[in-house]
């Protein structure tokens, strides 16, 4: 009899060292958005995510097509230019945007931005904390980074100590998933062999209409990577990764520069600040898939494999990095971690609401009066952030649908704002926190449109692996209103995809239907 | 742990899938992405059913103690048919023209063609010339890949494309340009017939049968359609190859059914050979032996046996041999291979074989691999090797090349041909100095270790560098690895026995083992030969050998002879005969008048061939027993069309040990005969009488003359499957892993051996300054008779000689330029292939080619104990031929 246990052998072969095989490069290359589009001279990525499909109807991605004179997807047949589509770029405050090989443009005046007809405009996030900062402290100027690392060696009971805090401030993971953060790390500390182990910073914020990760990475390195370094303490990992989404090649450079600070710092490196711990990060570029980010998706894509997600158990606990023991943490959950050590875990334990402790980033779109990243506690009403933080609509338009956490989240009817910031509840409602993103739709596009848009990402960005979200995805997309009443389909998806990318856009997909009709 | 499966307590070892669990009764949970030979990707989502009240995919999700499993909820049986609706929907309805797992489950969920879509158009890849690619038929399952990466270990395989655009492909280009080694695994399979052998044909029949290339012992089943075979796939439940083949076994078949196969005997008349009847060819034969005999006496005629043929066979032509005509001179091709195995085996552990079982390659924490090149050669044990390597089993390589392993391994010792002797004694030493040697296994089970300490004295790790080019650092941390790892096996090939101290070189490679008590012991991976043809080692088990009866009888212990004498009814010769390369100077010098040969290629395969034509020319008689008229049978006076592995009733015995049933698939061509027919008319046209009218008799006979193989019969392994051997009585399952109590050698320990290194027979000098080894290539089988003649040679057409770069660039050559290789003895010409895999200063050459024909270089210099000859060490030189 077979055991349940899934080999990777080209992952055995990795580990000791041999070379990626012709044919997995060449399935690596095939399956990622960005190596399928050919290049040219100039590059152009235009955000086709749901903020910026909230704010035009699509209508820059046409207009970016007449004026780059390339269709979507393709390249100039002279070479001298290339249009690819990006689902999302983290500017979903001041929508449209595009990347212009790696310089982000956006806001209302795009088209001639990307015609050079106006000055590039590239807004930083607004930013606020509603309460006391905690993942915002260093970007709001209260503390720097790496104050807490230095501390910690000098502890003797360092890995246990970093458990324990963690674990008393009940963290979360804030990636969608929701895995007490704690928990993950002693299952990698508890693996009983010698050979290696790793962690790994999920920097691929694919959901459309977030932006704090890229915030948190563009703008406060450190603390991101301080939290990885105390998170590689707590599970005995001497390695870890920041992977980094190549939609955000700025938070890219950003996190180098900062791995190479740190490293001078003696932050990183070996026998850190005299410990005898070795510790070293290296920071690793997505290639374009929003399934990337997903844990499985995501350790393969850093060995260099196609980014399929595979059958869990075993999970990355035990069988992650090239099969090796791995806890993977989203990035606002690492940048928590700081704060959680300097206040103590029972600190962090007091904001928040029940199980559901602490604060999380929410980003509100350019449809909102006041866009932006703001952090607040759990349980914080919708209203309060839709009509207090955000402010209401822009321009006094009338809410129609509010998107929360992402395209597997779900949409709310705006009669539904009462409801808290809670997974538990917003679950309950049929909708998933995810990471915390808020996309206000208004009648800038019909309920149908936004069925399309959100079947036309599935089957663009299902990863093939599994036939319910392969197939289901791409009937969808062929025909996205009659499919979203088809319920047989919709519960084969939900009860059987391989992953949470197909087990939750149906969810999603009946979430809209339920929402009345506006046009 | 129990639990429960529509309402039925089944039972299963932890670790189990909730599909295992309803295997065990009647439910037929359907599949389509698994296959038993990998593990459960769990993609394809028809194995749905509810375990304790959530649907899940059976294949994937771990039984639990008192889980209730229901496969008959019909709710989920219609979400099992809307995956195969998708599923279908993909695809155009030639799906449905081939049977394929997928058809089968249409059939069953009643999905007819109007479920199926149109073609997508991804067109198909038709380079290679046994199976294509459809890739309209793909269903992304991963199947193949998996087969590829976790049994074969190629890597030739991904998935492209993301999403609904996924499909299979070998890399961006063509299949045959790919890193494909054609081992089928992905094509056996292939659940819709995306991928698919050629073949059309409908078979009829099957036939289980073992595997007549190489040594493993794979277990094949011979589908057959109008007595031709339609295809060969792997048996699942094959003890060595456990559902898998390589090129060879699994696709080489066309040589069968080749027009040039031999249908009518030949007898030279007038210089030529002309057709015969058969009774004009046996007259022939028997009028001629009994010339001979009658004028120079019964040792005037010499035997070659065959390794190919059935131990039947063999068995019969030992016996023809020693009792019809009254000779020990029977010999068989483990002379040119492995007698320095059998000798040094036997000297070592007291029997002449592997001493563990196949099996143990899964328990293996460290495999010392010396001498061969497992992944080509033997590639079904080769698959299973670098598993267990990539599963984390440590490796250690010793060999002049940087094979597909070498290149995998933790260390490469790449050695000087010629000088394995010293660095097996160089590790035996570093073990004795770190530590890692067994005390007490020494002092319970072995002896000799005084002796070999005062001879180990000699081979401090910086002198082994001088003398192998192994850095002693690299040799150090070989015997660290070898003496830390609690599972060691050695496996080992020609690489050790194919030099002029051949047996020397097993002997101090098992001195390692013996040192580390890792044979006999539950701890211990032992050591084991890599067989190199089918049925070498039963050829030799049966007593085709000039000193040995069957079961490694001595031909000089009288109470031996008298016993087998007894049961054959007759009076055995004492003296032992001639070995294969006596009896070619034999034939020069006048001593022997008559060599009669069954399957062996001898004018191509033996060294010094030039020397090999001219004993050939000097017989008065050659026979040739053939299926094609090989460069020996053109040689011959009387050629014997024989038949093929595929057409035989029989048994082998593979690299360890196994006897395994031959069957019949097919019959052989009008005119052709068995060898066992062919060798019961040769007797009796002798007015001998073999005493046995079938190979099941002739097996029988051999149980009661060979007390080894006194449990076998062909009744007990139809009914068993295999057995290894010693196989005592008809209870005794066999010895698979050999001395758990005691060596089998006179004092029940394992003799450690005290012997020096000493150079090769061949030296390179300035006329002669590279070092050419020579050996096997995947596509091909030894002299390629039987490869060459079929689509392998699509494959690998000619034969190329490996080169380094810098040799290259020395001698004012290009890759592929035609190079003249000259040795003391011939030259043969033949185009020049770059690859760093050797040293500069060394060649490699395989012989399966005859316009290649590698041994008129090497030398007639053989092993001193066994005449094995020194394949491995031929000094030559290389100019771009003119």
């Amino acid at each position: 009899m077979a055991t349940v246990d899934a080999r990777s052998p080209v992952e055995e072969l990795l580990i000791r060292g041999g070379t990626l095989p012709v044919a997995a490069a060449h399935g690596a290359r095939t399956y990622f958005a960005d190596e399928r589009v050919p290049r040219g001279e100039r590059h152009v990525r235009v955000c086709t995510g749901t903020g910026c499909f909230a704010a035009t109807g699509g209508r820059h991605v046409v207009d970016a097509e007449a004026a780059l004179g390339v269709g979507i997807d393709r390249c100039a047949a002279d070479g001298s230019v290339s249009l690819q589509s990006a689902r999302c770029l983290g500017y979903c405050y001041a929508s449209p945007a595009a990347l212009d090989d790696d310089a982000p443009l956006a806001g209302a005046t795009l088209l001639e931005q990307l015609v050079h007809r106006s000055e590039r405009v590239d807004p930083p996030v607004p930013v606020a904390a509603v309460g006391p900062p905690v993942v915002l402290r260093g970007i709001l100027g209260r503390e720097p980074a790496w104050q807490v690392w230095p501390t910690v060696l000098t502890r003797t009971d360092g890995a246990d100590h970093v458990l324990r805090e963690v674990g008393i401030a009940g963290l979360r993971g804030r990636g969608g998933a929701g895995f007490a953060t704690a928990r993950k790390w002693a299952a990698v500390a508890r693996t009983d062999d010698h050979g290696p182990r790793f962690v790994v910073a999920n920097g691929d914020e694919g959901d459309p209409g977030s932006f704090a990760d890229r915030m948190l990475m563009e703008r406060d390195p450190g603390r991101v990577l301080e939290g990885l370094a105390l998170a590689g303490l707590a599970c005995g990992a001497t390695a870890g990764y920041v992977y980094v989404r190549s939609e955000y090649p700025r938070a890219f450079a950003t996190m180098h520069r900062a791995v190479d600070a740190a490293r001078a710092a003696g932050h990183l490196g070996t026998d850190i600040h005299g410990s005898g711990l070795d510790f070293d990060v290296e920071v690793v570029s997505g290639h374009g898939s929003y399934v990337a980010g997903e844990e499985t998706s995501l350790l393969r894509s850093i060995a260099g494999l196609r980014g399929t997600v595979r059958v869990r158990p075993p999970y990355p606990t035990r069988h992650g990095l090239l099969g090796r023991p791995t806890a993977v943490n989203n990035v606002e959950t690492l940048a928590a971690v700081p704060a959680i050590l300097a206040d103590g875990g029972a600190a962090y334990a007091r904001l928040g609401r029940g199980e559901e402790t602490g604060t999380l980033v929410v980003c509100l779109n350019a449809r909102f009066a006041k866009p932006g990243a703001y952090e607040v506690e759990l349980g914080t009403p919708l209203r309060v952030l839709v009509e207090e933080v955000g402010g209401g609509l822009d321009g006094g338009a009338t809410l129609r649908a509010l998107q929360v956490g992402g395209p597997l989240g779900g949409f709310l009817a705006p009669s539904r704002l009462d409801l808290p910031l809670l997974d538990s509840s917003l679950s309950e409602a049929g909708v998933a926190l995810g990471h915390g993103s808020l996309v206000a739709i208004d009648d800038g596009v019909s309920r149908d449109d936004l069925l399309r848009h959100l079947w036309q990402f599935g089957a663009d960005e299902s990863c093939g692996a599994c036939t319910p979200c392969r197939e289901g995805t791409r009937r969808g997309a062929a025909d996205p209103v009659a499919v979203a009443a088809d319920d047989a389909l919709l519960d084969l998806m939900t009860d059987a995809s391989l992953c949470a990318f197909g087990r939750r856009l149906p969810a999603a997909i009946r979430s809209l239907t339920a929402v009345p009709s506006w046009s | 742990m129990e639990l429960r499966v529509d309402d039925c307590d089944v039972e299963v070892p932890d670790g189990c899938s909730v599909l295992d669990a309803t295997r065990l009764t009647a439910a037929a949970v359907p599949t389509l992405c698994h296959d038993d030979r990998v593990g459960s990707a769990g993609v394809c989502r028809a194995c749905l059913v509810v375990a304790d009240g959530a649907v899940v995919a059976a294949c994937t999700t771990p039984a639990t103690a008192g889980m209730e499993v229901r496969t008959d909820d019909p709710d989920v049986a219609a979400q099992v048919r809307l995956v195969l609706e998708l599923t279908a929907e993909r695809l155009p309805a030639t799906a449905l023209d081939r049977p394929s797992e997928l058809t089968a489950l249409c059939e069953r969920f009643g999905i007819g063609p109007t479920a199926f879509g149109g073609a997508r158009g991804l067109g198909r890849d038709e380079s290679h010339p046994y199976f294509a690619l459809d890739r309209d038929l793909c269903i992304a399952c991963g199947r193949c890949v998996q087969m590829c990466d976790e049994v074969q270990g190629t890597f030739a395989l991904t998935l492209a494309g993301r999403g609904a655009d996924t499909v299979v492909a070998p890399g961006g280009g063509a299949w045959l340009d790919s890193a494909c080694v054609s081992c089928g695994g992905c094509v056996d399979s292939c659940p819709t017939g995306a991928l698919a052998e050629r073949t059309t044909a409908t078979a009829t029949t099957t036939t289980r049968t073992t595997c007549g290339y190489c040594g493993v012992g794979c277990s094949l089943d011979v589908h057959v359609a109008d007595d031709d075979v339609v295809s060969i796939t792997p048996a699942r439940d094959g003890p060595v190859n456990r559902g898998h083949a390589c090129v060879k076994g699994r696709f080489a078949h066309g040589f069968v059914r080749s027009a040039e196969r031999l249908t009518t005997p030949l007898v030279r008349r007038d210089g030529e050979l002309r057709p015969a009847s058969w009774p004009e060819a046996l007259e022939h034969v028997a009028r001629e032996l009994g010339r001979i005999r009658s004028a120079y006496g019964p040792d005037a005629i010499a035997a070659i046996s065959s390794a190919r043929a059935t131990n039947e066979e063999n068995y019969l032509m030992q016996k023809l041999v020693r009792t019809v005509i009254g000779t020990n001179n029977v010999d068989n091709c483990s002379r040119i291979c492995h007698a320095p195995s059998a000798a040094g085996l036997t000297a070592a552990f007291g029997l002449s074989g592997g001493t563990n079982p196949a099996d143990d390659i899964e328990r293996a924490d460290l495999f010392l691999l010396a001498g061969t090149n497992a992944t080509e050669a033997h590639p079904v044990v080769g698959a299973r090797i670098k598993q267990q390597v990539l599963r984390g089993a440590r490796l250690v390589v010793v060999d002049p090349r940087r094979t597909e392993l070498a290149a995998l391994a933790d260390l490469h010792l790449q050695v000087r041909p010629g000088s394995n002797v010293a660095v097996f004694n160089g590790l035996a030493r570093l073990l004795l100095e770190d530590g890692t040697a067994d005390q007490d296994f020494m002092a319970a089970r072995s002896e000799g270790l005084e002796e070999l300490r005062v001879v180990l004295a000699g081979y401090p790790p910086e002198r082994v560098e001088e003398i192998s080019g192994v850095p002693a650092g690299l040799l150090r941390e070989a015997a660290r690895l070898y003496g830390t790892s609690d599972l060691p096996a050695i496996y080992y090939g020609l690489g050790v026995t194919e030099h002029a101290h051949g047996t020397d070189g097993v002997r101090t490679l098992s001195n390692l083992a013996i040192l580390r008590g890792a044979v006999g012991t539950p701890s211990g991976g032992g050591v084991n030969p890599l067989r190199g043809q089918n049925n070498v080692q039963g050829a030799s088990d049966m007593g085709a050998l000039p000193d040995l009866l069957p079961g490694y009888q001595r031909v000089l212990d009288d109470d031996a002879r008298r016993r087998v004498g007894d049961v054959w009814g007759a009076t055995l010769p004492e003296r032992p005969g001639l070995r294969i390369p006596d009896m070619f100077t034999g034939a020069l010098d006048g001593r022997v008048r008559a060599l009669y040969v069954m399957g062996e290629d001898i004018a191509q395969t033996d060294p010094n061939s030039s020397h090999v034509r001219a004993a050939i020319e000097a017989c008065e008689l050659v026979v040739s027993q053939e299926i094609f008229l090989s460069e020996t049978a053109r040689l011959a006076d009387v050629v014997l069309p024989a038949a093929s592995y595929l057409e035989k009733d029989g048994t082998f015995v593979n690299f360890d040990r196994r006897f395994q049933r031959v069957r019949p698939a097919l019959t052989p061509p009008d005119g052709a005969r068995t060898d066992f027919e062919i060798l019961l008319e040769v007797a009796e046209a002798l007015g001998g009488d073999l005493g046995v009218s079938t190979p099941a008799q002739a097996m029988a006979e051999c149980a009661e003359v060979a007390p080894l193989y006194a449990g076998i019969s062909h009744e007990r392994l139809d009914r068993e499957g295999a057995l290894p051997w010693p196989c005592r009585s008809a209870d005794d399952p066999g010895e698979a892993r050999l001395y758990a109590t005691a060596f089998a050698t006179p004092s029940g320990r394992a003799r450690l051996a005290a012997v020096d290194w000493l150079p090769p027979g061949e030296q390179p000098d300035s006329e002669y300054p590279y070092v050419l080894i020579t050996g096997r290539r995947l596509a091909h089988y030894n002299s390629g008779t039987m490869t060459r003649r079929t689509p392998n040679r699509d494959l690998v057409g000619h034969e190329l000689l490996d080169l380094h770069p810098d040799d290259l660039a020395r001698l004012g050559l290009r890759d592929g330029d035609e190079t003249e290789v000259t040795s003391r003895r011939g030259s043969v010409v033949v185009r020049v292939h770059a690859t760093d895999a050797l040293v500069p200063g060394e060649a490699f050459i395989a012989f399966h080619f005859p316009d290649v024909a590698a041994n008129l270089l090497t030398s007639e210099v053989v092993d001193a104990a066994t005449s094995c000859p020194e394949y491995k060490v031929t000094a030559v030189n290389i100019r771009p031929a003119i």
